[in-house]
């Protein structure tokens, strides 16, 4: 009975558990990362709400204070606000995840083309690179580049995408540098383990860890990063919460509510968005990089 | 130090040259390849545009970006002076109280703030402004004729605020962080057995050491106020250098686009190059 050769099935099964087990704060953050999106991504939707014709003030406006029926009121074409916020918020967001997902991808593809190297200054083109234009505020290139076409959303997610690449290039290289450090990769050394082997399943996925850690931190930072694009029409013709209250800034006084509400529920969505950010980080032990945008 | 000097002198400018020839690629990129636009950066007419496009009593180019650099300087002051002081200040105290861990506690309300759009924030202190006080609440609404020019300050506060928050949470945190990483070291264990007090092991010790890398974070937020300025001002309607760039990159003028850029890129280099100075002698001490 004692030497019964243990079920491998068995193994497997509790190799798995273990590995949820691991996993278990990673997995219950996603719940309420769900929950918003559903919330958000539940909303009536139009597929072509643009607010050009949505915000337009007609000669006889319809539009009403914040009541039972209409929360955050109604625009000038009697259009609700509440939903209409909700759709914004839920475009923001699609926006910030892609961006950010292209972003941190793009960011480790190119460091993996230099990480690979053996000599001590494999990442210097890198960092001479992305230390090129840091006189110049991120938001400006992006402002540059987004308005200068004319205000495409496209060129905006191009434009967030390669500064997160530049900014986070050599933040990357560095955890890579710190990862050669440790003893076990120098036991790996001694046991005859060769670099790439050692870079493939050592260091990699703890960079990967840490990246999926900036990718939920960098969304909350994302979605502002589009709504203020959106408030200065650097967008295109796209319902976002910043042209909504660009719209209603220029109604203060006959339509308050315009550029109030939907401005609320963007806090409310990026003070959670921040929040579940900087639990996510702090389970995948993220650490800290410099503040770009 | 003469020689390091002229080092720092000439990487400032090799940064500066570097910024302007960025822009230059970023404009023939955006409104050229991107944009479709005939007028190539190369081309002298593209920057023949009149400063009066935009400001219609403006003279030149040159004139606007230094008035508007006047009105700028006044928000850059209050946000970049409150960032260093409640980074500097409460991230020192965080650190010293690291044990009760005050620096997530000092830093909650900025953090709080920082998810507020600062587009957002302008446009309903302009509501609240109008509907409570009685009087329009963009800045470009009253002009002060005599005495104390005290609304240019309140204007300027308040598009400060938004900027601030975020980047003093941020200064606030990477101050303590690096000071409680130095504090976490062998030697600082090796000071409490030997029976040494707590704060002067703090500041006689921890601090010193720290300082030369606390230092190294002094322009570190200064990039983000700038960019981050530049959306607010454009939102209260504020005659600042942001809503001047931004007017700009509407319009098309290659000039204003590259003034803004440059005056910005300067403030951040001059920054950089009193942070390099400063953490050089530092370390001399």
């Amino acid at each position: 009975m004692g030497n019964r050769r243990s079920s491998k099935t068995l193994g497997v099964g509790l190799e798995i558990l273990a590995k949820i087990w691991r996993l278990r704060l990673v997995l219950l953050l996603v719940i309420p990362y769900l929950v918003l999106s559903g919330w958000l991504f539940t909303a009536t939707r139009h597929d072509d709400v643009r607010p050009g014709e949505v915000f337009t003030v007609p000669d006889h406006p319809l539009w009403e204070k914040p009541s039972e029926e209409h929360r955050f009121g109604t625009t000038g074409t009697g259009a609700d606000l509440y939903k209409l916020s909700r759709i914004a918020m839920a475009n923001s967001v699609s926006v910030a995840v892609v961006s950010s997902g292209v972003g941190v991808a793009l960011t480790l593809l190119v460091v993996m083309l230099f990480a690979f190297n053996a000599g001590a200054n494999r990442f210097r083109l890198l960092k001479i690179i992305s230390r090129a234009g840091f006189l110049l505020p991120s938001f400006m290139v992006i402002v540059i580049l987004a308005g200068g076409a004319g205000g495409s959303l496209m060129l905006a997610m191009i434009a967030m995408t390669l500064v997160i690449a530049l900014a986070l290039a050599p933040v990357t290289a560095r955890w890579f540098e710190e990862g050669e450090e440790g003893p076990d990769i120098l036991a790996g050394y001694a046991l005859g383990l060769t670099r790439q082997e050692i870079v493939r399943s050592r260091i990699v996925p703890v960079v990967i860890r840490r990246l999926l850690g900036v990718f939920a931190r960098m969304i909350p930072v994302l979605v502002m990063a589009e709504m203020s694009l959106s408030f200065l029409g650097f967008t295109g013709e796209h319902i976002s919460v910043g042209a909504m209250v660009a719209y209603g800034r220029d109604l203060i006084i006959e339509a308050p509510w315009m550029a109030l509400y939907p401005g609320m529920m963007a806090t409310i969505v990026v003070a959670v968005l921040s929040l579940l950010g900087t639990l996510t980080a702090g389970v995948l032990r993220t650490g800290r990089y410099p503040r770009f945008l | 130090m003469v020689k390091f000097l002229l080092q720092r002198i000439l990487a400032f400018l090799a940064r500066v040259v570097g910024a302007g020839v960025i822009v230059l690629l970023l404009l023939e990129l955006s409104y050229c390849v991107f944009g479709g636009s005939d007028q190539h950066i190369w081309q002298p007419e593209a920057y023949q545009d009149e400063a009066s496009v935009i400001a219609y009593d403006a003279t030149d180019w040159r004139g606007l970006v230094s008035e508007r650099v006047v009105s700028s300087a006044r928000v850059w002051l209050i946000a970049y002076g409150s960032v260093l002081l409640v980074g500097y200040g409460w991230g020192i105290l965080a650190a010293r109280l690291r044990r009760v861990k005050l620096g997530a506690l000092l830093a909650l309300p900025f953090s709080l703030f920082a998810c507020v759009p600062g587009f957002w924030f302008v446009v309903a202190v302009a509501i609240y402004s109008y509907f409570v006080w009685q009087r329009p609440g963009f800045a470009d609404e009253v002009v002060v004729q005599s005495g104390p020019d005290l609304m240019s300050w309140w204007y300027a506060s308040i598009i400060a605020l938004p900027v601030l928050a975020p980047a003093a949470a941020w200064q606030l945190r990477a101050v303590s962080s690096l000071i409680e990483k130095e504090a976490g070291r062998p030697f600082v264990k090796g000071l409490y057995t030997v029976g040494h007090r707590d704060d002067t092991i703090f500041y006689g010790n921890v601090y010193r050491q720290a300082r030369p890398a606390v230092l190294g974070l002094l322009d570190q937020a200064l990039p983000f106020i700038l960019g981050g300025l530049v959306v607010v001002e454009w939102g209260f309607r504020y005659d600042g250098l942001g809503s001047l760039f931004v007017d700009c990159v509407k319009g098309g003028y290659y000039t204003g686009i590259l003034m803004c850029s440059v005056v910005v890129a300067v403030v951040i280099g001059l920054v950089t190059f009193g942070r390099e100075l400063l953490v050089k002698l530092t370390s001399v001490e």
